[in-house]
């Protein structure tokens, strides 16, 4: 429209249901369920994340999606400070453990900071290692170091955490 | 019958022993029922805690049947957000000059920047920003207390925004986003002070977007102050915003494009008058225009632990000579017909193999910029304004958000005048 840039579809402020609906299409099914964690279950996560992604929540819930019998993919919510406000993002993993989208649901700081869907492509794919930081292969967003900071973190927390919980594995524990 | 007798008697005897068992058994269903029920509310309360009432209220209206209309209340996301940065920088210069007569420079330690972001955020569409910058520690000592920017902004579609207010041209890197630990260097690049005169605000509207790799900002703001110009620069005439002089406006857009993960390329420019209305000394009728105009280009990778960027940028003013007599300047004193600097610099993260937060990272930048790259006729360039510099040095940064930087400028120009100086620089965001 303006300098040739044509607007895209301009998607609202999605709901919970209305991001995991969009995250998991019909006929796939959604459950929520809800893991509580151990004290031995949180210091494996706690490791796993990494200190510069700490994990508080020992009541985890998450939404599992199955067309099926077949599991296809887990959500999880994360809520996190970017510098003064909370930014929720839905990031989804896919079997066995890998990232495929993260979403952002809620950011209430200034937009200029909001992470772009082009920055938010990086995740696509990744799972929990060494390179999954600012320092690995995660560019840094230019002039919202904060923003950066916090969606990697909200990331390997929900790495660390679906390790923990195993949703795709033979026995998912810790559940209700 | 007797049968039938004996059989109802032994029915209604084995349900009268049973009876108590079937009790205790429906009791403990509903128990359980009761506490799984118990838990999944609580489960709710803690999500809808942690997300957001906004979040989760309106997912349940869907499952509990609330109308969309009950719950939109909670889709405003509002409140005030707090922020800032500062800095405190140590030069340290050298005694001689570089044809070896003293520099006669006096060492400084400043409390040089103490900034706080404002913003509050009226609805998902609206909201206002601002910085309030305190610098040089006390104002009773020459400092300042200044408002850096203070718009409104209203985004009518995540594409698309309104803003207007005490703006920051979107040129270069570090007008926009100048927090020490985001850039390289204890000091900022000269280029971005003299050719691109950050920190440079103006009052304006304009709008602002962006569609996938593609970002742009263009607004409409007051121009220079022509009579601010002077041999080392078009920074002299800001108007910061403070009633400012409005005979003259000018333009300013820029386009970013960040397509491939950690690269960022763009350009930007502006151009407006900057005579404010002022008339010709030697023949009031004639009135300055003093038309200015600003180019720069950009690019910058910052990946894998690298971080290397490189920016041109170009001014040109005219009527440089009407301006000389306005304010009075001669001979290699003259404002400059244009300017030009550009500079390279590049970083590597030694710990980046490391899974510690820290970050030690060793640079180098080279710079070049004259502010009198061509002069009117009738005046000369000074050739202590045709600078180099060239500056070693490393940042250490414990957390993403605090840095300790320390570089060594060896600096010279065209007059060998030139003085080298050692800087340390801490700073801070958050």
């Amino acid at each position: 429209m303006l300098l040739g840039v044509a607007p895209r579809t301009l998607p609202a402020q999605l709901s919970l249901n209305e991001a995991l609906r969009a995250a998991f299409p019909p006929p796939a099914r959604i459950e929520r369920q809800t893991a509580f964690l151990t004290e031995r279950d949180l210091v494996a996560a706690r490791a796993q994340a990494g200190p510069d992604a700490p994990i508080t929540q020992s009541v985890v819930t998450y939404y599992v999606a199955r067309t099926g019998q077949r599991t296809v993919g887990v959500g999880y919510f994360d809520s996190h400070r970017v510098r003064t406000l909370n930014e929720v993002v839905l990031v989804v993993i896919v079997p066995p453990d890998r990232i495929r989208n993260i979403e952002v649901l809620r950011f209430a700081e200034p937009p200029e900071y909001r992470a772009s869907e082009n920055w938010l492509e990086q995740f696509e794919g990744k799972a929990l290692n060494a390179d999954l930081s600012l320092k690995g292969s995660i560019a840094n967003m230019s002039g919202a170091t904060l923003t950066s900071n916090a969606i990697v973190r909200a990331a390997r927390r929900v790495l660390a955490l679906h390790r923990t919980i195993r949703p795709f594995g033979p026995v998912a524990h810790a559940q209700p | 019958m007797r049968i039938r007798r004996s059989r109802r008697s032994h029915i209604t005897l084995v349900a009268l022993l049973l009876a108590p068992i079937i009790a205790v058994h429906a009791q403990d269903t509903t128990d359980v029922d009761r506490l799984e029920a118990q838990v999944e509310a609580i489960t709710r309360e803690l999500e809808e805690l942690r997300l957001g009432r906004d979040l989760v209220v309106e997912a349940d209206t869907s499952v509990y049947g609330f109308g969309p209309a009950a719950s939109k209340v909670y889709k405003v996301a509002q409140g005030v957000s707090l922020g800032g940065y500062g800095e405190v920088l140590y030069e340290n210069f050298a005694d001689s000059r570089e044809d070896d007569t003293p520099s006669g420079a006096t060492d400084r330690l400043d409390a040089l920047r103490a900034i706080v972001y404002v913003g509050y955020k009226f609805s998902d569409k609206v909201l206002f920003n601002s910085e309030l910058e305190f610098e040089h520690g006390s104002t009773e000592e020459g400092g300042s207390v200044s408002i850096e920017f203070a718009y409104l902004e209203y985004r009518l579609t995540p594409t698309f925004g309104l803003r207007g207010g005490l703006l920051l041209p979107p040129m270069g890197f570090i007008n926009e986003v100048h927090e020490p630990p985001a850039f390289l260097g204890a000091r900022r690049p000269e280029t971005e002070r003299q050719i691109i005169p950050s920190t440079w605000r103006e009052s304006g509207i304009g709008f602002f977007g962006g569609a996938g790799p593609l970002s742009y900002r263009a607004y409409l703001v007051n121009g220079f102050d022509a009579t601010g110009f002077s041999a080392s620069g078009i920074r002299g005439g800001r108007q910061n915003g403070s009633e400012a002089t409005a005979e003259n406006f000018g333009a300013v857009g820029r386009l970013d494009y960040a397509g491939v993960p950690g690269l960022t390329v763009g350009t930007s420019a502006y151009l407006g008058n900057s005579g404010q209305g002022a008339v010709l000394p030697s023949d009031p009728a004639v009135t300055i225009g003093a038309r200015t105009f600003i180019w720069e280009g950009h690019a910058q990778y910052k990946l894998a632990g690298f971080d290397l960027s490189g920016l041109l940028a170009v001014s040109t003013v005219d009527d440089a000579a009407e301006i000389n007599e306005l304010s009075g300047l001669t001979a290699d004193a003259s404002v400059g017909e244009r300017l030009i600097g550009w500079y390279l610099q590049g970083g590597y993260d030694l710990l980046r193999n490391t899974r510690s937060e820290h970050q030690l990272v060793p640079y180098l930048r080279y710079e070049q910029l004259d502010t009198q790259d061509r002069v009117p006729d009738g005046f000369a360039a000074s050739p202590a304004n045709d600078r180099r510099l060239l500056t070693l040095g490393g940042m250490w940064k414990p957390l993403p958000n605090v840095s300790l930087k320390a570089d060594y400028q060896i600096v010279s120009n065209e007059a060998d005048t030139g003085v080298n100086q050692l800087n340390v620089n801490l700073g801070y965001l958050f």
